[in-house]
């Protein structure tokens, strides 16, 4: 049983949007639940899994434990707590780490839990971090994971299952000495074995019991909408304070997109030079994707891989220097989507207010080139090199379509902001004007590989932005700048890209045995890059 | 800690060859009859910590390969070997550098080549010679082109290369800027246990004047 929200039922046309999701379950990101059942049962469960790594295949073990009510009432969200997925991976596993000169590793976990209540089925993602542990001389490796992990809310009356399935270790790899750096990572795709006992199963927590009964419920929910009827974002409220609850049945959708892994080709735009855009012999290309945090919000947009295309410069030697040999290197860029200078679009859920779900979906688009400026300096005492390098972007926010409590407002064609993203300008001297700025260090002890950011080999950069107030929002008569411009507008808002590896058009690098692929084989970009916290 | 001790170990091979150049034991002779054992046979090289390129900025490959074939000769210099095939960096271990990733691609046969013996040390001195590769990175390309110092001991089966400055040269370099012009002089440094492809075993060169 359920209870409707007091708030104005949402439109019909609200309600259809959210029939990509799953029928009875939602999947929640941001906003705390609480579980009101009494109980709780403690789950761990062992399975065999068994992973591909570089060598070849290998049965390991996966524990997986958490903490999940007795029982739920129908609706009511709640959220598997203490969460560990431990990886045991076998000697041989350790071996093909070594051999890549690693001599820690750090694990981030994406377990798949498939959920499911009577007929309907969802999936979740489970992600979990590991702290750094050194590789072992001998035998098995063990990765302690843990992570928040969605909530999840069982529509109806009947069983809740949830079952472990594929899972995916990424795999940051390093050595323990505090001046050696990373030497790469590693994903190793794990399926769940076929022998494994309850094919997976973790946990089952019975849903819908005499506790339900919201005597305070404003109105019983009609046969119609408790059947199961696919209403994605809307499940009911949980019996109780109604308001909080209400947040989390509409929790926001921000984290959906899949950040932590990366994502496959056919999922992102394509990066390639055109007869419109054809290359040149300096020509490079690279995705990039990362967050954007909106401080008003709490949240963050997550901004999907996109296409760059990169004029790289001739380094020339920068200003004399007693102590550093200098070269400066100025390479411009554009992103590069359907033959336009912007991102693909990307959407956000957010909580406007702490208690509006706001989705905006958006495009960054650019008014005029990015400029990349990279300055090298090698220390002559020790030859350590390294590399700033600073992205100066004008970038205009633009909003495409805007939900608001579910109901999607009109925003018009041209609703952005007034001017391009801003940040401090570390040389405002030399850069005058509104753009964005992020930062990236390349940094490189003779001997080690270079780590950091690096505009050829990628990495992550970061930067501090001010969103302006916006502009053109709204339309017949609605003006929706002010809602917009209160809700997202102002400074302090952090960024984090992460730029792949380069595909170099007139020296492209095919992925062989010898070589880390740089290029596809129709010279796109082969790494795409996956979005850092 | 392990790349720490590794970079040590390189730092200290390094002194050790500049202490070699410095004072050439008197018991280094040139030799004209090379015995290498055994003969013919292929042989492979895996890198002993990590290879540094240096092309005006230091590249870094923490792994390295070669493989290929030595016979017994005679004269001096003596061609002990040819490197059939010589790669640097390894799909997923590209060699780094702080203008990106590296890729070189080796035009092979290179050859080793012996010049002098010591018996009291079993270490033989000469030179990797008909070094002829294209690196990239990002636009930038050149071709170097050259030889490169070095040693190899019977005991360890380490053949140490440490090149000087001059030795390998830099032949049309393309976008690569003020970074690697003409006139960079790169240098070619690191360790390779060396092995009998069948068998595993450590090969041995001996120098000898009949």
């Amino acid at each position: 049983m359920k209870a409707t929200p007091a708030a104005a039922p949402r439109p019909s046309r609200a309600r259809a949007r959210t029939t990509s999701i799953a029928a009875f379950v939602v999947l929640a990101a941001l906003v705390p639940t609480t579980a009101t059942a009494s109980g709780t049962q403690e789950v761990e469960a062992e399975l065999p899994y068994v992973c591909t790594l570089p060598s070849g295949q290998l049965p390991a073990t996966v524990r997986v434990s958490a903490d999940f009510p007795e029982r739920a009432g129908a609706g009511e969200a709640f959220t598997p707590s203490d969460v560990t997925t431990t990886v045991e991976l076998p000697a041989e596993a350790v071996a093909d780490l070594t051999a890549r000169d690693a001599a820690e590793v750090r694990a981030a976990t994406r377990l798949t839990v498939g959920v499911a209540q009577n007929s309907a089925t969802a999936t979740a993602t489970w992600r979990g971090e590991s702290e750094p542990v050194a590789l072992p001389g001998s035998g098995p490796l063990t990765l302690v994971a843990r992570g928040e992990v969605p909530s999840v809310a069982g529509r109806s009356d009947g069983d809740l299952t949830f079952s472990a399935g594929a899972l995916a270790i990424d795999l940051a790899l390093g050595a323990a000495g505090p001046a050696t750096t990373d030497p790469g990572s590693l994903t190793v795709d794990c399926a769940l074995a076929e022998d494994a006992p309850g094919q997976g199963l973790l946990a089952t927590v019975p849903v819908g019991t005499d506790e339900q009964a919201p005597s305070g419920s404003p109105s019983s929910p009609g046969p119609a909408e408790s059947s199961g009827a696919p209403e994605g974002d809307g499940a009911p409220d949980a019996p109780g304070d109604r308001r909080p609850e209400r947040q989390s049945e509409r929790s926001p959708k921000v984290l959906e997109n899949t950040p932590g892994a990366a994502a496959d080709r056919d999922d992102v735009p394509p990066c390639r030079y055109d007869e419109q855009h054809p290359p040149t012999d300096v020509s490079l290309n690279a995705y990039i994707t990362g967050y954007a945090n909106v401080k008003k919000m709490k949240g963050a947009a997550y901004l999907p891989p996109s296409c760059v295309l990169i004029e790289q410069g001739l380094p020339v030697p920068g200003p004399p220097d007693p102590e550093y040999l200098i070269f400066d290197t100025v390479s411009y860029a554009n992103f590069h989507y359907r033959e336009r200078k912007q991102t693909p679009p990307f959407e956000a859920t957010f909580l406007s207010f702490d208690f509006a779900p706001v989705k905006a979906t958006m495009v960054l688009e650019q008014t005029g080139p990015m400029r990349i400026d990279s300055r090298m300096k090698i220390r002559l005492s020790d030859f350590t090199t390294i590399t700033d390098t600073y992205v100066r972007a004008p970038l205009v926010l633009h909003v495409l379509d805007l939900e608001v409590n579910g109901t999607p407002l009109d925003v018009g064609s041209g609703c952005r902001t007034e001017t391009s993203l801003t940040s401090a300008d570390p040389d405002p001297a030399n850069f005058p004007g509104d753009h964005l700025v992020l930062y990236g260090r390349g940094e490189q002890i003779v001997g080690l590989p270079a780590t950091g950011y690096l505009l050829l080999s990628g990495g992550a950069l970061s930067g501090e932005v001010t969103i302006p107030a916006f502009t053109g929002c709204g339309s017949d008569g609605e003006d929706l700048d002010r809602l917009l411009t209160a809700s997202v507008s102002g400074p302090g808002n952090y960024i984090k890209q992460v730029q792949g590896q380069t595909c170099a058009i007139a020296a492209p690098v095919f992925p062989s045995p010898e070589n880390e692929g740089q290029c596809t084989e129709d010279l796109q970009p082969y790494e795409i890059p996956v979005a850092e916290r | 800690m392990k790349k720490s001790i590794r970079r040590s170990a390189l730092v200290v091979c390094a002194a050790a060859s500049a202490l070699g150049l410095a004072a050439v034991p008197s018991s280094a002779v040139p030799s004209t009859v090379w015995t290498v054992s055994p003969s013919p046979a292929a042989f492979k090289a895996v890198n002993v910590g990590n290879i540094v390129l240096t092309a005006t900025i230091p590249m870094t490959c923490t792994t390295s390969t070669a493989a290929g074939t030595m016979a017994s000769t005679t004269g001096n210099p003596g061609d002990v070997a040819d490197i059939t095939t010589m790669n640097f960096g390894a799909s997923g271990s590209p060699c780094t550098s702080v203008l990106g990733n590296v890729t070189t691609t080796s035009i092979t046969p290179w050859d080793v080549i012996a010049v002098d013996y010591t018996a009291s040390t079993g270490v033989t001195k000469g030179y990797v010679g008909n070094v002829k590769a294209n690196v990239t990175a990002g636009a930038c390309k050149f071709t170097v082109t050259g030889q490169a110092s070095g040693t190899y001991t019977n005991s360890t089966g380490i053949l140490a290369i440490n090149s000087t400055a001059g030795e390998l040269t830099v032949t049309n370099p393309v976008n690569c800027g003020a970074v690697v012009t003409t006139a960079t002089k790169p240098t070619f440094k690191g360790n390779y246990a060396v092995t009998v492809a069948s068998t595993g075993a450590i090969p041995t060169i001996v120098g000898s004047n009949p």
